[in-house]
C-alpha cells in the first residue's frame, strides 16, 4: 500500500510535467460510442447484481432504472414509479407504477415485479434498505403498497439508491448467485454487453427504451449506441487517456488536475456539489479533549476559507457544520456554525489553563499540548492534514501527523489510541450523523467517541420515531445542533465533484440533475456530429 | 536418476506448503483491519455487523476458522470472498491469464536479452560495449517502475501515438507494460550472465582450453556458457514466481487487472479467503519455479544429482 502511495505521487509529479510535451487531442471517438473512465472510489466493483453487492459503479445505474431518482437538491422524482402516497401514520406507502415498461429480456415490468424484488433482499448486506417493510401487497397491475413496520420517512431515498435499482426477476431467479457477473437485467437506458472484473464494462443501448426519468432532456432511447466504462486506478494514465483520446469522458477528477484540464482547449470540465465533507473528529474520551473548552478551541482554530482557497483553489465550498449544504437538516441555529476565529480560540485554550509556552507551543501543569492528529495514507488527505496541523500550531497545539492505510486506521479507533484524525465522508443523507455519532458504534464509526443521554435520545427520534418527512428533517435538525454544541469535531471543506470530457468527441449537459453522473445524464450525452 | 529426484523434490512440496499455509493465514489475520468495516454501509446496523462477523465465520477462534480453510484447499475450494463477494478460485482465475501473459512475455522478453547482454558484456570486457551493458544494468536495476512506465507512456504512447496508453484489449496494449518490467528483469540477468561467465572464464579449465588452441567462440557456446548458465538457471527460476505477482505497480499504472492487483486490492479491504488465497498461489508458483530450477541445474550438473544419492 505505501508503494502504491509513493506511486500514486511520484505519478502526480510526472502529470505535471505532461505539460512539456506539446500535442493536440486526436478525436478517436467512434461514431456512438463514448468511453469513459470511473473515479477510484467506484473501481473494483464484481458483480451488478444491485441486491447482493456492496460496491456498484456508475454502469449500474444505466442497465437498473429505479422506482424513483433524487436530483441534485436532494428532492425526489417519479421514474418507474409516476406517482406515490404516503398515509397519514406513516405506515403504508403507494406507488402507481409505470405502464408500458419492459425488462431487457423482454419480461414486463408491474406491480408483481416490485412484490417478488423487496423480499430478495432479505438476508443480504442491504436488508437494510427495505427493513421497515413489512410486506408488499400488490392493489392492481400497475398499483403498489409496502405496509410499514414502522414509518419510513426514509423510504424514498432508499429507493433512489442504485443499490435499489430493478433487476428482472426471472433471470434474477434463474441465475442465483451467477447473477451480475455475465448476465444482468434490468429496464434501463443501456444492456450489458460484457463485464471483465478489473479492466470494463461494455454497455449497449436499450432501442426499446421510452421511459427516462424528467431529470433527463431526452425522453427516448440514449443517444450513444456503446459506453465502455474502463477500470484505470493511476489518475494520471487516466488523464493521458483523456489527452490522446483513448477515452471521453473522466469522472472524478481530483481538484489538483483542474488547473492542467483548464488550460487544454479541447477538454470540458464540469464542477458539481459534492456530496460528503471532510472533516476532524475529536475524541471526547482522550484527555485534554475530554475537556470541552480544548474542543471548541481546537475546532475554532480551524480555517475553513484558506483551506478551500489554498489548498483547493477555491473548488468545492467550505464546511462549517456536519452536513452537505443541500441537506435541510443542515440549516442549523448560525450561533452553532463552526467558523475559523484564532482570538477566541486561543482565549479558550487560556481558560482551560493551557498557557502559552516560549517555543509557541501551549503548556499546562510542566506538559505540553502536544496530540494525535491521524490521517490515511491518501495524498490528498495527507495535504490536508499538513495544512490542519499548521493551522493548530497557530493556537499553540503541536499536532503529530501519523499515516495509516485505510484497515488499520480503523483498528487504531476502535482500540481508541487516537486523538484527532482528518477524513472524510460521502454520503448525502442526514443519517450520517447516527452513523458517526451514535453512542452503539463507539470507536469506529463514531471516532468522537461521543455518548450522552441527549443525544441518543435525539438520534432516536431522528432515525426511528419520525412519521413523516418534515418530521425527520426537524429532527436531525435538532441532533445536529446538540452534536455542534458539544464540539465532537472541526469541519473543513466540502469537495466538488469534477468530470472532464472531450469537446471534440462527446457533448455533455452543461447542468447534471441528479447528486452524482449517473443514468439521467448518459442518455442526454451525444458524440460530436 | 532425474525422475527419482524429481519425485522427490515434487513430495517436498507438500509438507512446506501446509507450513507455508499457517505462515500465510497467520499474518493475515494478525494484521489490523476487518473486512466487515469494508462491507458494511452507512444505514446498516450494528446488529447486522455482527451478523455479518457471524456469517464468514470471524467469530470463531482463529484456529477453527484455519481448520476450516484448510480443510477447504484440501477440497480444491478456496472459499468465498467476503467483501468482492465471488469464489475466490473465480477472481484468481479470471487475473491470472493477465498476469501469465504479461508476466510470461516480460520474463521471457527480460531472459533473452538479458543472457544476450551478458554474453556481450563478457565477449566485449574493457570496451565501450561493455561499459555500455554496465551503464544498463545500473540504470535497470534502480529506475522505479512506475516511473519508468509513466515514461514509457508519454514517449510511446502520448507523443509517438504508437501503442495504446493503458488496458488490455490487444497485444498491442501488452507492449510498454512488457518492455518496463523487462527492462529491470533485463539488467538482472545480463549482471548474472556476466559475473557467472567472468568467474568461469577464470577457472583453469578454460584456461587450457585455450592453451590447446580452441576458437573463442567454441569455447564460448562449448564450454563457458554452459557451465556459466547454472546459477543464471536459478535466478531464472526464481522469477517463475514473480510472473505471477510482481507486477502490481506495472499493473496499476497501466490499468491492467492481474493476481498482484487482485493481492494489493484484497490486502486494503482484509479481504482474508482472497489474500490468502492469491498468496498461496503467489507461494506454489515460487516453489514450482525452484523445483525447475533444481531440476534443470540438476541435469546439467551431475555432481548434484550424485549429491542428493
Amino acid at each position: 500500500m505505501r508503494n502504491l502511495t509513493k506511486l500514486n505521487l511520484l505519478s502526480r509529479s510526472a502529470m505535471l510535467s505532461v505539460g512539456i510535451i506539446a500535442m493536440g487531442f486526436s478525436s478517436m471517438a467512434m461514431a456512438g460510442e463514448a468511453t469513459v473512465a470511473l473515479p477510484a472510489s467506484e473501481l473494483g466493483a464484481t458483480s451488478y447484481d444491485p441486491i447482493r453487492s456492496s460496491n456498484l459503479n456508475a454502469a449500474t445505474s444505466l442497465i437498473y432504472d429505479r422506482l424513483v431518482e433524487q436530483d441534485a437538491d436532494q428532492s425526489f422524482h417519479p421514474h418507474l414509479a409516476v406517482s406515490w402516497e404516503e398515509s397519514a401514520d406513516g405506515l403504508s406507502w403507494t406507488f402507481k407504477l409505470r405502464d408500458g415498461v419492459k425488462f431487457h429480456d423482454g419480461e414486463v415490468f408491474n406491480a408483481e415485479t416490485i412484490a417478488s424484488w423487496i423480499p430478495d433482499f432479505k438476508d443480504t448486506e442491504n436488508a437494510f434498505l427495505v427493513a421497515a417493510i413489512e410486506k408488499v401487497e400488490v392493489v392492481d397491475p400497475l398499483t403498489v403498497r409496502f405496509v410499514m413496520s414502522r414509518p419510513e420517512p426514509n423510504l424514498l431515498y432508499n429507493l433512489a439508491s442504485t443499490f435499489m435499482g430493478i433487476p428482472g426477476q426471472k433471470s434474477y431467479d434463474s441465475l442465483g448467485e451467477d447473477y451480475g457477473v455475465s448476465t444482468a437485467v434490468g429496464t434501463g437506458p443501456f444492456k450489458l454487453t460484457k463485464f471483465e472484473i478489473g479492466l470494463e464494462t461494455v454497455v449497449t443501448r436499450n432501442d426499446d427504451y421510452a421511459w427516462p426519468s424528467a431529470l433527463s432532456t431526452n425522453q427516448g432511447a440514449a443517444h450513444l449506441e456503446t459506453v465502455t466504462f474502463r477500470e484505470i486506478p493511476d489518475q494520471s494514465t487516466a488523464f493521458l487517456e483523456l489527452k490522446t483520446g483513448g477515452i471521453d469522458v473522466l469522472m472524478g477528477v481530483p481538484t489538483d488536475f483542474l488547473p492542467i484540464l483548464k488550460a487544454e482547449e479541447n477538454v470540458g470540465v464540469i464542477t458539481m456539489a459534492g456530496t460528503g465533507i471532510s472533516y476532524m473528529p475529536i475524541n471526547t474520551t482522550s484527555a485534554p479533549f475530554d475537556d470541552i473548552k480544548v474542543r471548541q478551541a481546537t475546532a475554532l482554530a480551524i480555517n475553513q476559507k484558506a483551506i478551500l482557497e489554498s489548498v483547493y483553489k477555491g473548488v468545492g465550498s467550505q464546511a462549517n457544520h456536519f452536513l452537505i449544504d443541500t441537506l435541510p437538516a443542515g440549516d442549523v441555529n448560525p450561533k452553532l456554525l463552526v467558523s475559523f476565529d484564532a482570538a477566541k480560540s486561543k482565549a479558550l485554550l487560556d481558560e482551560a489553563g493551557w498557557a502559552m509556552g516560549d517555543d509557541g507551543v501551549r503548556m499546562k501543569d510542566g506538559a505540553p499540548l502536544q496530540v494525535k492528529l491521524f490521517t490515511k495514507n491518501d495524498s490528498d488527505l495527507k495535504r490536508l492534514t499538513q495544512v490542519v496541523q499548521a493551522q493548530l500550531k497557530d493556537v499553540g497545539i503541536d499536532a503529530v501527523i501519523t499515516v495509516f492505510d485505510s484497515s488499520t486506521i480503523r483498528d487504531e479507533y476502535k482500540k481508541n489510541n487516537h486523538q484527532l484524525a482528518v477524513r472524510s465522508y460521502d454520503w448525502n443523507n442526514s443519517d450520517i450523523l447516527e452513523w458517526f455519532f451514535s453512542g452503539t458504534r463507539l470507536g469506529y464509526p463514531n471516532v468522537s467517541m461521543w455518548t450522552d443521554e441527549k443525544s441518543e435520545m435525539l438520534k432516536d427520534a431522528a432515525m426511528t420515531k419520525s412519521s413523516t418527512s418534515a418530521e425527520r428533517i426537524a429532527n436531525f435538525k435538532a441532533y445536529h445542533e446538540h452534536l455542534l454544541s458539544q464540539h465532537l469535531f472541526a469541519p473543513l471543506y466540502q469537495p466538488a465533484q469534477n468530470i472532464a470530457f472531450n469537446k471534440d468527441t462527446v457533448t455533455v449537459p452543461d447542468a447534471i440533475r441528479g447528486p452524482r453522473f449517473r443514468s439521467q445524464t448518459f442518455v442526454d450525452i451525444d458524440v460530436v456530429k | 536418476m532425474i525422475l527419482k529426484y524429481s519425485i522427490q523434490r515434487l513430495l517436498m512440496i507438500i509438507p512446506v506448503s501446509l507450513a507455508i499455509s499457517v505462515v500465510i493465514f497467520l499474518i493475515v489475520h494478525l494484521l489490523p483491519g476487518d473486512p466487515i468495516d469494508n462491507l458494511i454501509r452507512v444505514g446498516s446496523s450494528p446488529e447486522d455487523r455482527i451478523a455479518l462477523t457471524a456469517k464468514y465465520g470471524l467469530d470463531q477462534s482463529l484456529f477453527e476458522q484455519y481448520f476450516l480453510w484448510i480443510s477447504q484447499i484440501m477440497t480444491g475450494d478456496f472459499g468465498q470472498a467476503i467483501v468482492l463477494r465471488r469464489p475466490v478460485a473465480d477472481l484468481i482465475a479470471q487475473n491470472l491469464p493477465y498476469s501469465l501473459q504479461l508476466g510470461g512475455l516480460a520474463f521471457l522478453f527480460s531472459s533473452i536479452v538479458g543472457l544476450i547482454l551478458g554474453i556481450v558484456a563478457w565477449a566485449s570486457q574493457k570496451t565501450w560495449g561493455e561499459q555500455f551493458v554496465k551503464g544498463f544494468i545500473l540504470l535497470g536495476s534502480t529506475v522505479p517502475g512506475f516511473w519508468l512506465a509513466l515514461l514509457m507512456i508519454l514517449f510511446f504512447a502520448v507523443n509517438l501515438g504508437w501503442f495504446p496508453v493503458s488496458g488490455a484489449r490487444d497485444w498491442t496494449a501488452l507492449v510498454l507494460p512488457v518492455l518496463t518490467i523487462g527492462f529491470g528483469g533485463i539488467a538482472l540477468v545480463a549482471r548474472v550472465t556476466r559475473v557467472a561467465l567472468l568467474e568461469v572464464g577464470r577457472e583453469d579449465f578454460i584456461t587450457l582450453l585455450h592453451a590447446k588452441g580452441l576458437s573463442r567462440p567454441t569455447i564460448l557456446f562449448r564450454h563457458l556458457i554452459p557451465h556459466a548458465l547454472l546459477p543464471v538457471v536459478t535466478i531464472l527460476a526464481l522469477r517463475i514466481g514473480w510472473i505471477l505477482g510482481g507486477a502490481v505497480t506495472v499493473e496499476f499504472v497501466f490499468g491492467r487487472p492481474g493476481l498482484g492487483s487482485l493481492l494489493i486490492r484484497a490486502l486494503g479491504q482484509r479481504d482474508y479467503p482472497v489474500v490468502q488465497g492469491s498468496l498461496l498461489m503467489l507461494a506454489l508458483a515460487v516453489m514450482i519455479g525452484t523445483l525447475i530450477g533444481d531440476i534443470a541445474q540438476a541435469a546439467m550438473d551431475p555432481r548434484i544429482r550424485e549429491a542428493t544419492k
